[in-house]
């Protein structure tokens, strides 16, 4: 967006100090959330920041306000300048981006139509949703959000980007109570345009996998060949990006990467990238990072051999290599992080997840994944979650009924090295977390997974 | 309070009286001052500080809710944001089926105020930069394993101004503050070990000034953890050590703290047990049928929630309806009473709000959050415990967590565990973790350490919520012995 671009170099004159960086950023984000069948928290949500760092010598402070406005910048450059006096040296420190810094092609992430959408619009649109899934006999709950995300960095030393992006998100899900367990179905889409949503084939999707998971058997803890969906495939592949792909994790000697660069440390089906200037619809990110830098295809994984690792600029200069553009993108002045923002796992050859299921003789298959947390040992990628909105046993080569929600605990790199199965679509896979929201996966198939606890099916009185 | 009493924030409530549909609307006015600061290796990884200001207006139409926020507090802003809420509303409603039940309170006047002896805010830069530095400098002194050590600090200062059209007027400034630092050691063969102090993953908050700061310490501890990553290094696994899996398990206090948070905390938040919080973080399975019936813990467990503790991260004079913070039991003698509730939840049972709705920031809508959710101490020392305690396993500071979409099911790993053997402590046990289902987790509680052993933790950034929302909350508890527990050890395949 032109207007933030000339605000920040506006504050950068005004300002007049030798070396500065100014990110702004606006998100206008209209947000329909329902639950038990009704629109209950239906928001119009507007979150501008503008965040600041001023370098004096080595010596670097940030600020950030919410008002996009030429004199509060200025004051928060300011107060960046003052802070920076009382900073240590950081070692490695070069200076902010430059104009010499390299640029490309803007990849396609607007739609007019997701921009313009307004609450009356996202009403009609879930009215049907809504309808739907009470006429099937189940409770509804999800979400319906358009976004528009503008987003401007300049420096001192010429760098001058901006992007305007829109997201459309949609998550619904079919529920036989509306809070208290029992059936789930799930399903959900991401893409810029909101037209491009099919409300009504994910709300299906929904609706049959909460039908097909009524009356659950239990299935007891143990070794399994597990087929997982693509949207529980996407947790895992996220937190082994967070864990393992970012040089702080590298250079902390806690990341599974730390000193196997060219080492082959899961399957050689496994190929890993951070793609964040993917064209297709799949694509969202941001084309250039938080400190200017145009962001970099990076194969993170190749063939199941690492063969990359995320820096920023300081990071990169430390490391006497160059950034790969993965600064992430300030969050209401949270840290400066480095890390992934467009994961992409690649592709199998299998044709569908029912030729996968085919492939098993006795396992389970999992339509999505909850509460997943990868810091149980890192440095092997152990991970434990459960299973959520559609568990299934799978027994020769068909999926033969639903089961409790299962615990695992496992380490997802050698889950990985077992996997000899993929499907050639993957689906993006909307995120709270991400930054571009969606990391874009295949349904995937490992062999002996360990699963080690079930939840109880129902909750269970005990009595006094 | 001045400042905060000049707002124009009745302009809005003035747009929104004049709309014949408006049942019920509070306008949120949120000032909030950050600073954030972190040393890595050495050399300082983030010097921030942050502000921002704006507006939230949450109104109630024919039916329905509508929110919109706006960074603009003048008028003009203000009745902008008030329309666009109405406007939400509006649209809402037509496809609303069963309109809002919303019961109307007495108005709310008054002001809360952190009490403080040091404002962290006018403490010396770097003089707070050189608190974190000096124990990240010890720590890595200790050289060869120790390959990383992070001290960081963190003030956030929230002034806050709610008016309703029932005529609630609070003026409330919140200050909080944590500080905390980990250290990695690794050895030749790349494994990691980590230790916390005092707590891991953003480490333990307060609401007070600086001179807590000075009651943590970071200094006196740096040589214990530093010792114990190195000593993790070479430890044995946890491992239940029999064949059914269990083992007696003594847990920190930190550690309750969180098992209280996810296990206790969650899962009487009456949003999600009504079914609005599926799209994040799921349902709940304390229901409704079974308040006053369950048992959810031994006798001994007494679980409550209170908005007035003092330093606690979960204290305010008000939440973001009006509704003054309280003190009431969730768990008495071991059975569920009652949950954290807001005034429309609460209602739908028939019951009064517990008074814990709030909202991250301006730019959010109201949710029920934790307040400070504690368990009464009962008697004796930590080593009391330990010595009362044949065979067993102590475990110490979080690692990871993780619990099912009910909250029945979960897994936490811990970055240290002592082994215990008849009353003393033998041998040091590495990457332990445990596992349980709540009911069966919390009836097996057969010992709680007393008051001198009990502390107020506080967590700085409980999520929940969609668009997610972060909140300060608070948790006491003393260690405490669960018998029969599953364990093992998240390292190796087992």
């Amino acid at each position: 967006m032109k207007e933030l671009l000339g605000l920040c170099q506006d504050a950068l004159r005004e300002a007049g100090e030798a070396e500065v960086e100014v990110v702004l950023s606006t998100k206008q984000r209209g947000f329909a959330r329902f639950a038990k069948g009704e629109l209950g928290q239906h928001m119009q949500l507007e979150e501008p920041s503008a965040v600041v760092r001023v370098a004096d010598g080595r010596r670097i402070a940030e600020a950030t306000t919410s008002r996009i406005e030429r004199e509060a910048i200025v004051l928060a450059i300011r107060e960046a300048r003052a802070a920076a006096r009382f900073v240590p040296e950081t070692e490695g420190f070069v200076g902010f981006a430059g104009a010499d810094e390299p640029t490309g092609e803007d990849p396609p992430r607007f739609a007019r139509s997701t921009a313009e959408a307004t609450a009356e619009e996202r009403v009609d649109r879930l009215a049907p949703v809504l309808e739907r899934v009470a006429k099937a006999g189940f409770f509804s709950a999800g979400v319906l959000e358009t976004r528009t995300s503008a987003v401007a960095v300049a420096t001192t030393r010429g760098v001058a980007r901006s992007h305007v992006s829109t997201t459309a998100t949609f998550k619904v899900w079919a529920l036989e109570t509306p809070g208290a367990g029992g059936a789930a179905g799930y399903a959900g889409a991401v893409h810029r345009d909101v037209e491009a949503l099919d409300l009504a084939a994910e709300t299906e999707r929904a609706i049959a996998i909460c039908r097909d998971s009524r009356d659950p058997g239990s299935l007891d803890a143990g070794t399994y060949d597990v087929v997982m969906e693509p949207a529980a495939a996407a947790e895992l592949v996220e937190w082994l990006a967070t864990i393992a792909s970012a040089a702080p994790e590298v250079e902390q000697g806690t990341s599974p990467f730390a000193g196997r660069m060219g080492e082959r440390i899961t399957g050689d089906g496994v190929t890993l990238v951070e793609d964040p200037l993917e064209a297709s619809p799949q694509g969202l990110a941001v084309p250039f990072d938080r400190e200017g830098v145009w962001r970099t295809r990076v194969p993170l994984l190749e063939r199941g051999v690492v063969r990359g690792v995320l820096y920023d600029r300081l990071y990169a200069g430390r490391s006497g290599t160059r950034s790969t553009g993965s600064s992430l993108m300030p969050d209401g002045g949270s840290a400066t992080s480095v890390g992934a923002c467009a994961v992409h796992m690649a592709p199998g050859t299998a044709a569908s997840v029912d030729e996968l299921i085919k492939g098993v003789d006795r396992g389970v298959y999992v339509c999505r994944l909850h509460y997943v947390n990868g810091l149980l040992e890192p440095r092997r990628a152990v991970m434990t979650g459960l299973t959520r909105d559609g568990c299934f046993l799978i027994e020769k080569g068909k999926i033969s009924r639903a089961v409790g929600n299962l615990r695992f605990t496992d380490s997802f790199l050698e889950g990985l090295a077992r996997c000899d199965g993929m499907t050639r679509e993957r689906k993006a896979i909307p995120t709270w977390w991400s930054e571009a929201g969606a990391s874009v996966v295949p349904a995937i198939r490992m062999r002996g997974f360990r699963f080690n606890g079930k939840s109880q099916e129902r909750p269970q009185p005990a009595g006094k | 309070m001045h400042a905060l009493e000049a707002l124009p924030l009745d302009a809005a409530l003035d747009e929104l009286r004049q709309a014949p549909d408006v049942r019920y609307a509070e306008v949120r006015f949120v000032e909030e001052r950050t600073e954030h600061l972190r040393v890595r290796d050495g050399r300082p990884e983030q010097v921030a500080s942050g502000g921002s200001r704006g507006v939230g207006v949450r109104v109630l139409g024919a039916k329905t809710w509508g929110f919109a926020c706006s960074n603009d507090a003048t008028e003009a802003g203000l009745r902008q944001a008030a329309r666009r809420a109405l406007a939400v509303a509006r649209a809402s409603s037509r496809i609303t089926a069963n309109a809002v039940v919303f019961p109307a309170r007495p108005a709310s006047r008054g002001t809360y105020e952190t009490p403080l002896a040091i404002d962290p805010f006018t403490v010396p830069l770097e003089e707070k930069i050189a608190e974190i530095d000096r124990a990240v400098r010890a720590l890595l002194a200790r050289g060869k394993p120790i390959q990383s050590a992070e001290a960081w600090m963190e003030w956030t200062r929230f002034t806050k101004r709610l008016v309703s059209t029932e005529g609630t007027d609070t003026c409330q400034t919140f200050t909080y503050g944590g500080c905390g630092m980990h250290v990695i050691a690794v050895d030749d063969a790349g494994e990691a070990q980590r230790r916390s102090y005092p707590t891991s993953q953003g480490g333990d908050g307060f609401q007070g000034g600086y001179e807590e700061v000075k009651k943590v310490d970071l200094l006196a501890h740096t040589d214990r953890i530093a010792d114990e990553a190195i000593a993790l290094l070479g430890a044995a696994p946890c491992s239940a050590g029999s064949s059914s899996g269990k083992r007696d398990v003594i847990l920190d206090s930190s550690q309750v703290g969180l098992q209280i948070h996810e296990s206790c905390g969650h899962p009487t938040e009456l949003d999600r047990a009504l079914g609005s919080e599926i799209t994040l973080a799921g349902g709940s399975f304390l229901q409704p049928e079974l308040l006053g019936k369950l048992r959810y813990g031994s006798p001994i467990v007494n679980l409550t929630a209170d908005a007035t503790s003092p330093g606690g991260m979960g204290t305010f004079g008000w939440d973001d309806e009006g509704v003054p913070g309280g003190h009431s039991p969730l768990v008495q003698d071991g059975l569920f009473v009652d949950y954290l509730s807001s005034r429309e939840t609460a209602a739908a049972l028939g019951r009064e709000s517990t008074g814990t709705m709030r909202a991250d920031g301006y730019a959010r809508t109201p949710i029920i959050r934790m307040v400070n959710v504690s368990l009464a101490p009962g008697k004796g020392t930590l080593e009391d415990l330990v010595a009362d305690t044949k065979d067993g396993i102590y475990i110490e500071c979080n690692k990871s967590w993780s619990i099912d979409d009910l909250r029945q099911n979960f897994q936490f790993s811990c970055e240290l565990a002592w082994e215990i053997k008849n009353g003393k402590r033998t041998r040091l046990l590495k990457d332990p973790f445990y596992t349980g289902i709540t009911t069966d987790f919390w009836r097996s509680c057969d010992a709680i350490c007393g008051p001198e052993e009990w502390k107020l933790w506080g967590i700085a950034n409980c999520g929940k919520g969609d668009p997610m929302q972060m909140m300060q909350v608070g948790h006491g508890a003393a260690p405490a012995r669960f018998r029969q527990v599953t364990v093992g050890s998240s390292g190796g395949r087992s």
